[in-house]
């Protein structure tokens, strides 16, 4: 691309371009005016003029962005100070063109598709496809822009605080909405937005600029985190569809954070995992109050987790006190040979070819719902004047586990068998001569990921109602291992957004549901082949992934030293 | 039926179904060896391979009318060889589009990357199988075209019977075994993939071309997959597209019993496996005898196997080379 336009022609165009760049966002700025289809049906009907629909008002953020980007340089230099050099704003401004016309380019391709041909695409939607088309082309011709350097700025700390807290009420907004979505064209438009204004976040260096503030503010992001993720239920105006899907993304990312542990901190690859989830599910089951359950105790809830923890991680000490010595590939085969012999042994536990514990592969149905201390997780309770139904109450408790999850996996991360974990991971040999005991560590996370599972499945078990073991097959435990690698391994924030994509994708783009796991299969075979690291990338998994690659080394270093010096004030100067 | 005959009819079973997994063990075996990667789509190599011969008798106007020694000598060979054109044309796409880029990357991505393939195989087979004009769908079982003198076919040994899918089977066992031990041993190829094995890095200084020798081996593996993929169907006389999955976890787990990357070891593992699976449903007492337990057994076996000789029954390697 570089080649195409030469650096002395883009210097030599620079003000035609930005003006022509300019023009093209006030086109695309200006469509949102006027109708974009005839016709009602499609997307969240933009026949209107003077009338945007709310898919039109997000979409014009992205050229009012470029509009911006383009036009504030033109006060010069000396006025935009320390920014001029701090914001990528070329770049930047081609990134958001990009965005922007490819947005528009999945909503006319929907309002073609939804109302059988583009003649139905009226002249705001052609508007906006030529204005961003012409901002593109006009970006082309400007000079690139060095790096962005907006993490070298130095903030006041309340403004790191503000942008967080910020950051979290707009990202709470992004998924209300996005769940209220349930056409496919609008969900993927949405998308296509988001996907853009990320992008362009990055690339005028705000994501790394965040990275540092929320290094800065650990608490303050975790709190909040929380506290938004905690709220969520009281945008839904009591519908509880929303949230079921919502709190089985939660169960969902609870066991993949498990799974993260064993995975992305020690390496270990386990493809049964799913088998663990289905121990806690049965154990949570047959110690339940179902006219179905087999086994004659009725222990509290609080009990019951703790039960179906402990019968998860010993299956986990069973399955890898044997298999962790030979370790390496042999483990993967093992461990899915053992969530096979799960899923057969629950089947046939039915009465005739074993005992009967699980009633066979009919399962265990009529799980009544939990009550913790009097609150009924069954019943819909009114707070705040918003009625918060019975998934939404699983989705509380859900979120409960998982921050203690969280909590347990950052202070494992940073703590001494963090360390081990991640030593073994990276040369196991090496790691025992210095005095990491190997196989002890390689166990304890096996059985506490194990735990970690059998947890979340003892809450799924009530959520669900029902247990049976076709529920726990094979490839779950490749979708949670997709969710990981998706999302990045041994990173809490990728699992989450992993585990989100690959549950909410399904919900949402129902048409495409029987492709769904031909895609998964392709973008398992890509992501290895492209982004192995992940969607949000732990720093030294990414290095162990690029090995030769000696730039993103001292890349890397030098931010490590500047976003990490919080964790080592005293050595200040300290040279790699 | 006493007990001896008993005894002599398991094994028979046991011998037939062994040689299936041994079949499709080698593909395992032999990829392990050269670049230390569990193929894990090895299993949907070896249902391509049903499915390509299906595909080949479908192109041939569904002959049924044929008569016995026909049908053996003729419409057999070219659905086998329909069936391993097949697996070997999907099994070297796969090893240069989605493992050989990845060749020095850490272990676990080539790993991830063979389920992606996996699920992508069974999937591609599911959707668009039935696509073609005139072909079945995929979404359930195919009925395997029948070959007149083995299909059904069985004769009486003493007080136990025989079937003929079985003496195929062991026949295409014995008979792929002798040529491979020739390829391997034999010819320059096979010299190759040795020294490849051995080591990589002086095979290349030697001349060896290492790309053409891990080709070479994936296309051995498929081959033989695809054969066992025609036995299959004619074993249980029809096909689907999640046929690989269990074969293909079964036929790694022979593979690890005979010592992996030791291609006499699979051939080995896969009919003790065999063997192993069907005594276990006779002779285990009580309920965990019953037939729904058959492949727990398998499972178990493999565990056992991890733990007590990890380098598997001829293996003498060091296991963990990682």
């Amino acid at each position: 691309m570089r080649a195409i336009i030469s650096d002395e022609t883009k210097v030599r165009l620079r003000y035609p371009a930005r003006a022509v760049g300019i023009l093209g966002a006030v086109l695309m700025i200006a469509s949102i005016m006027m109708p974009w289809a005839y016709g009602h049906e499609a997307l969240d009907d933009m026949g209107f003029y003077g009338a945007p629909s709310p898919l039109q008002v997000f979409f014009v953020i992205l050229p009012v962005i470029v509009l911006l980007l383009l036009a504030a340089p033109l006060v010069g230099k000396p006025r935009l100070g320390k920014f001029a050099r701090a914001l990528a704003w070329n770049t930047s401004a081609k990134t958001a063109s990009i965005a922007a016309t490819a947005t528009v380019a999945v909503a006319l391709i929907d309002i073609a598709i939804e109302l059988e041909g583009l003649v139905n695409v009226e002249v705001g939607g052609w508007l906006a496809l030529v204005g961003g088309i012409v901002a593109i082309a006009a970006t082309l011709f400007l000079p690139d822009s060095p790096e962005p350097t907006l993490d070298r700025m130095k903030s006041p700390n309340w403004l790191q605080i503000l942008a967080i807290v910020v950051l979290m009420g707009m990202l709470l907004f992004t998924a209300a909405f996005a769940l209220s979505l349930d056409k496919a064209g609008q969900f993927l438009m949405f998308a296509a937005f988001l996907v853009g204004v990320v992008l362009v976040l990055r690339q005028v260096g705000v994501f790394a600029w965040l990275g540092l503030a929320a290094a800065n503010n650990n608490r303050v992001l975790v709190l909040s985190a929380f506290i938004v993720a905690f709220a969520f239920p009281f945008t839904q105006n009591g519908s509880d569809a929303n949230m079921s899907i919502a709190s089985q993304v939660l169960i969902f990312a609870a066991a993949a954070l498990g799974l993260n542990i064993v995975v992305g901190l020690v390496g270990l690859l386990d493809l049964g995992y799913i088998a663990f989830l289905g121990a806690g599910a049965f154990t949570a089951a047959v110690l339940s109050d179902s006219a179905f359950a087999t086994v004659n105790f009725k222990p509290p809830f609080i009990i019951t987790v703790l039960i179906a923890g402990v019968v998860s991680s010993l299956l986990g000490l069973l399955i890898g006190a044997p298999t962790l010595r030979v370790s390496g590939d042999y483990l993967a085969i093992v461990t899915l040979a053992f969530g096979e012999i799960f899923r057969i042994t629950m089947n046939n536990l039915d009465g005739t070819d074993g005992p009967n514990l699980t009633n066979g592969p009919n399962g265990i149905p009529g799980i009544p719902d939990l009550n913790i201390f009097g609150y009924d997780l069954g019943a819909v309770h009114d707070i705040l004047g918003i009625e918060i139904g019975r998934f939404a109450n699983y989705y509380w408790l859900m979120l409960i586990v998982i921050a203690v999850i969280i909590v347990v996996f950052m202070n494992l991360n940073y703590s001494r068998i963090g360390r081990g974990w991640v030593a073994i991971r990276e040369d196991e040999l090496a790691a025992e001569a210095m005095g990491v005991n190997a196989f002890a560590l390689k166990l304890l996370a096996f059985a506490g990921g194990a735990f970690l599972a059998g947890v979340a499945g003892s809450v799924k078990a009530h959520m669900d109602t029902s247990v049976t073991p076709d529920q726990y097959v094979f490839l779950e435990s490749a979708f949670l291992l997709a969710a990981v690698v998706l999302g990045g391994m041994g990173t809490v924030m990728g699992v989450l957004i992993g585990a989100t994509i690959l549950k909410l994708l399904p919900e949402k783009l129902r048409f495409f549901s029987d492709y769904r796991l031909l895609v998964f299969g392709l973008l398992m075979v890509f992501m290895m082949r492209f982004r192995p690291e992940g969607i949000i990338a732990d720093e030294r998994r990414q290095l162990e992934f690029h090995a030769e690659d000696e730039e993103l080394a001292e890349e890397l270093e030098e931010e490590l030293i500047t976003h990490h010096g919080h964790l080592n004030p005293e050595r200040k100067g300290f040279d790699l | 039926m006493d007990l001896l005959d008993l005894f002599l009819q398991q094994l028979i079973n046991g011998l037939s179904l062994g040689s299936l997994y041994a079949l499709i063990a080698v593909g395992y075996t032999v990829v392990y060896g050269i670049v230390q990667l569990i193929n894990f789509a090895h299993g949907e190599i070896f249902m391509i391979g049903a499915f390509g011969a299906y595909a080949t008798w479908m192109l041939m106007g569904q002959p049924t009318d044929w008569n016995a020694p026909m049908s053996i000598l003729v419409l057999l060979p070219v659905l086998i060889i329909g069936g391993v054109a097949a697996s070997v044309t999907v099994a070297l796409l796969t090893e240069r589009y989605a493992y050989r880029p990845l060749r020095n990357a850490p272990r676990l991505a080539p790993l991830i990357s063979a389920i992606g393939v996996s699920v992508f195989l069974q999937e591609a087979v599911r959707l668009f199988y039935g696509e073609i004009p005139g072909f079945p769908t995929a979404k359930s079982a195919i009925p395997f075209p029948s070959i007149p003198g083995i299909s059904g076919s069985a004769f009486q040994f003493g007080g136990v019977t025989v079937q003929m899918t079985a003496v195929f089977t062991v026949g295409a066992l014995a008979v792929c075994t002798v040529f491979l031990w020739f390829f391997v041993n034999r010819t320059k190829t096979g010299r190759a993939m040795i020294a490849t094995s051995q080591d990589p890095d002086t095979a290349r200084l030697m001349g060896i071309n290492v790309d053409k020798v891990i080709m070479a081996a994936f296309a051995v593996g498929a081959a033989l997959a695809a054969i066992a993929g025609v036995a299959h169907g004619l074993r249980y006389s029809n096909i689907d597209f999640r046929m690989g999955f269990l074969a293909g976890l079964k036929a790694f787990t022979a593979a690890v019993l005979g010592g992996i990357g030791n291609i006499n070891g699979a051939v080995v593992g896969g009919l003790v496996l065999g063997v192993v699976e069907a005594m276990a449903t006779t002779f285990i007492p009580g309920q965990f005898g019953s037939a729904a337990w058959k492949d727990v057994w398998a499972f178990v076996l493999l565990i056992l196997v991890l733990v007590f000789r990890p380098q598997g029954l001829l293996g003498a390697k060091v296991v963990d080379r990682a």
